[in-house]
């Protein structure tokens, strides 16, 4: 083996690449990258193996007809559907009870009636909680007294005295003033405890009934309405008795009944929800859908799979080629042997390559099992005949090539940057928007030639705006052999833009803590 | 044909805006050549250009004819013992030296072959399956310079070699030495301590600041350095100087002297330290003021001192 042929070169590229092959793999900083590889197969086994269970759990229970399991309509009663359908899989039940608020009634106005009249002169409405919402100002739009014969509001226009108001134009007056649709200068309004408003009726009259306009009569939320109060007559203004009071309408309980429960046809199941007794909800879905499992397999593949598992693996892994050995001093030891540099590199990047198409092309096969695993064999045979080979191969293939791709653009980055938060950053974003520049520009992204590859595109809901459409999906995805040479041609520009780097580069320790 | 040689044209090199060497040049022939210069003088930079870590901003560098571009054949007869402290966290010392000589296309038997014969040179064989990380600094000197010799190289270039040796190992590493000069291979060693290298080596060159002071065989540079005459400025009180200049003038040790225009202080150029020191002495008995002695070449002076531990 003569060290300067090309043999002898690439045979020690090939040496360089086997010795850092073991670092590679075995690095503890390289478990992250094999937990990124393996976390879809984790998830599509946690699928099959729960979906699994649920058949078997639910299969135990017995099984309904599949045409009397479609029979249940929305509104049927529970009686009604357990006579017919049978008992079901699954049940369930609970009660939510929530509190709700009570309503004022009749747009914020409370009515007081007392039994027999009373004679009084003075007349005081105390506020003891003045909202519902906790905010303690009370607002009082109208504030009316009836005597017997119930025509005149004896209280109108009359002297009125309270607590101090809120502002100049929200004195007491505003409370007798016989409207409430001037808006919030219409209004009493008071912060000062304790909260009063009192009526000078002029003399002594029978009085009978009592009208209080609270904040929602003159347009103000309802949760401003006085929540708690109590109003008082007195004939000389010093002693006061009770009257009436009012908890102007509290908080009530509503219990709802919640029933949820579920029919199992050996494939399908359905899932009910009665409200209150009646089927609100009805779901029918197949605990294994393949083809819905292959949809999300391409979704994950390519929305987090070659957008984030791969690209970060690849920073992980050939970043620290070169800047982790530089930061670690050990660079020297490399530059000392008699290789040439753009050698070395090569066996760097083999090394790097190798592993990380191993563990991210293997990971994708994982997952693709995992995804398979549970379903039924016959599907799996049928699909396996209509090209699910061929599906397996160019997904393993798609991480491969992403390897290849992302590693060469790490390596060089890792020879010319010592920071790769910044330079990670900006390519990620280029990497992610580049589907809404013009097509010569698609063609300087990895993404684009990944997304090319894969044998089934990435599903995307019929609602998902616009820009996100253009940012997920090539607009022209290349041909298969195209997307693979554009690939390998970027990868080689790449890598000679690294040798360029790795041929200057020189080992400067000091510069580097 | 002429004897092959480590040759530096007018190389200059810079960190930056930082000088590391400047304008040096340098013919090395085989044998025993040591850098001398105290911490921080460019020694270490003089080496990494030798061997290709860094490139040299100005000038051409050939070692034994071949340029440090080309590590692929200059590696080859190269042997470099680095001071970076430092080794992979995976490598024994056996694996460390082995690994390396896997990348000189040797087939694994003879490498492992090979790095146990360089361990058991250097004393090391007992600890060679031990982690070098976990070795002591000695111990890890030596495996560096059992790396640089495992692939039999012609050129050794091994920064401060000696440095944490015990004696006897010490001792043996120097014989070493002086057995591959005498087979004509270059041996470069550096040293911060001229008396280390006093004795081996067979030709010096001094540096200092990143420039040679001086070059050449033991005993011409030791002569260069005393034969270079000092420089001292003398300040006198009451403008004696022309008083003080006249007794000067009548020593023969002192070849110049040049009064100022104030008629307060002289420069004088002596070729002997002591004899002046003594003279200035005798001077200032005499009644004659004297006010302060500066040396006013500090360069070669004072790294002399220094490189032998003030020991004149």
């Amino acid at each position: 083996m003569t060290p300067r042929s090309v043999q002898g070169r690439a045979g020690q590229a090939w040496t360089i690449a086997k010795i850092e092959l073991r670092r590679v793999f075995f690095a503890r900083r390289s478990f992250w990258v094999y937990g990124l590889a393996l976390l879809p197969s984790v998830i599509f086994l946690g699928h099959g193996i729960d979906a699994k269970t649920d058949i078997e759990r639910l299969g135990r229970r017995g099984l309904t007809a599949p045409a009397l399991m479609d029979s249940i309509r929305e509104g049927e009663s529970l009686d009604d559907v357990k006579k017919r359908v049978g008992q079901p899989a699954a049940e369930r039940w609970s009660v939510r009870s929530r509190r709700v608020r009570q309503r004022t009634g009749n747009a914020g106005t409370t009515t007081h009636p007392i039994e027999p009249p009373v004679g009084a002169r003075f007349v005081r409405l105390n506020i003891t909680r003045p909202s519902f919402n906790g905010e303690p100002v009370a607002r009082i739009y109208e504030f009316e007294v009836y005597g017997p014969d119930g025509r005149a509001n004896l209280a109108l226009h009359r002297p009125a005295t309270g607590s101090i108001p809120c502002g100049q134009d929200q004195g007491p007056e505003k409370a007798v003033n016989g409207s409430v649709t001037g808006g919030q200068a219409d209004r009493w309004c008071a912060a000062d405890w304790p909260l009063f408003l009192q009526v000078d009726l002029g003399a002594v009259r029978p009085v009978q009934r009592f009208v209080v306009k609270h904040a929602s009569a003159g347009g103000e939320n309802e949760d401003s309405d006085t929540r708690e109060f109590n109003i008082q007559v007195s004939e000389n203004g010093k002693t006061f008795t009770t009257v009436g009071s009012s908890t102007g309408g509290g908080y009530v309980d509503e219990r709802t009944e919640v029933r949820q429960i579920a029919y199992f046809d050996g494939r399908r199941r359905a899932d009910l929800v009665f409200i209150d007794g009646r089927v609100q909800h009805r779901n029918v879905r197949r605990l294994l859908d393949f083809e819905e499992d292959r949809a999300i397999f391409a979704g994950i593949f390519q929305y987090f799979y070659l957008r984030l598992a791969i690209f970060f693996g690849c920073l992980g892994i050939f970043m620290y080629l070169f800047r982790g050995e530089m930061s670690n001093r050990t660079l020297h030891f490399w530059f000392l042997a008699p290789a040439r540099r753009d050698v070395l590199l090569a066996g760097k990047y083999a090394a790097g390559l190798i592993a990380s198409a191993v563990i991210f092309g293997g990971g994708a096969l994982l997952t693709f099992a995992a995804m398979i695993w549970p379903h039924d064999a016959v599907e799996v045979q049928a699909y396996w005949n209509a090209g699910g080979m061929g599906h397996a191969f160019w997904y393993a293939a798609a991480a491969a090539l992403g390897c290849v791709g992302y590693g060469s653009v790490f390596l060089a980055i890792g020879l010319y940057l010592r920071n790769p938060i910044i330079p990670a950053a900006v390519l990620l974003t280029w990497e992610s928007v580049n589907g809404i520049f013009p097509h010569v520009l698609q063609k300087m992204s990895i993404l684009y030639y990944l997304q090319s590859l894969c044998p089934v595109p990435a599903p995307m809901d019929s609602d998902t705006p616009t820009l996100i459409r253009l940012l997920a999906a090539p607009a022209a995805p290349a041909s298969r052999p195209g997307a693979m040479l554009g690939l390998l041609l970027l990868t080689a520009f790449v890598l000679w833009v690294a040798g360029l780097a790795v041929r200057r580069m020189q080992i400067s320790y000091g510069a580097e803590t | 044909m002429t004897q092959p040689a480590v040759v530096f044209e007018e190389i200059s090199k810079f960190y930056g805006e930082v000088l590391g060497v400047n304008r040096v040049t340098l013919n090395i022939p085989p044998g025993i050549t040591s850098l001398v210069g105290p911490n921080g003088s460019g020694k270490t930079t003089l080496m990494n250009l030798m061997t290709g870590l860094i490139f040299p901003d100005h000038g051409r560098i050939l070692m034994r004819g071949i340029s440090p571009r080309d590590p692929e054949a200059l590696m080859r007869m190269t042997g470099y013992a680095t001071q970076y402290d430092t080794a992979p966290r995976w490598a024994t010392g056996f694996t460390f030296i082995t690994t390396g000589l896997l990348l000189f296309g040797y087939g694994r038997s003879e490498a492992e072959e090979r790095a146990w014969k360089a361990l058991e040179r250097l004393s090391l064989t007992d600890a060679a399956n031990r982690k070098v990380a976990a070795y002591s600094k000695g111990m890890r000197q030596r495996v560096r310079l059992a790396q640089a010799i495992a692939h039999d190289p012609e050129l050794l270039v091994l920064d401060e070699p000696l440095n944490g040796l015990d004696p006897l190992v010490r001792a043996e590493t120097i014989d070493m030495f002086r057995a591959w000069a005498a087979e004509g291979k270059h041996v470069i060693i550096s040293s911060h301590v001229l008396q280390e290298v006093d004795l081996i080596s067979d030709q010096v060159v001094l540096i200092a600041n990143g420039m040679i002071v001086a070059e050449g065989k033991i005993r011409k540079v030791r002569d260069e350095i005393e034969e270079h005459p000092s420089q001292y400025i003398v300040r006198c009180r009451e403008s004696d100087a022309s008083g003080v200049a006249a007794l000067l003038f009548g020593e023969d040790h002192i070849t110049e002297i040049k009064l100022n225009d104030d008629r307060m202080g002289m420069l004088v150029m002596t070729r002997d330290r002591e004899q002046f020191a003594r003279a200035l002495g005798r001077i200032a008995l005499d009644g004659h003021r004297i006010e302060s002695v500066v040396p006013a070449d500090e360069n070669v002076d004072a790294l002399y001192e220094y490189l032998i531990g003030g020991e004149r």
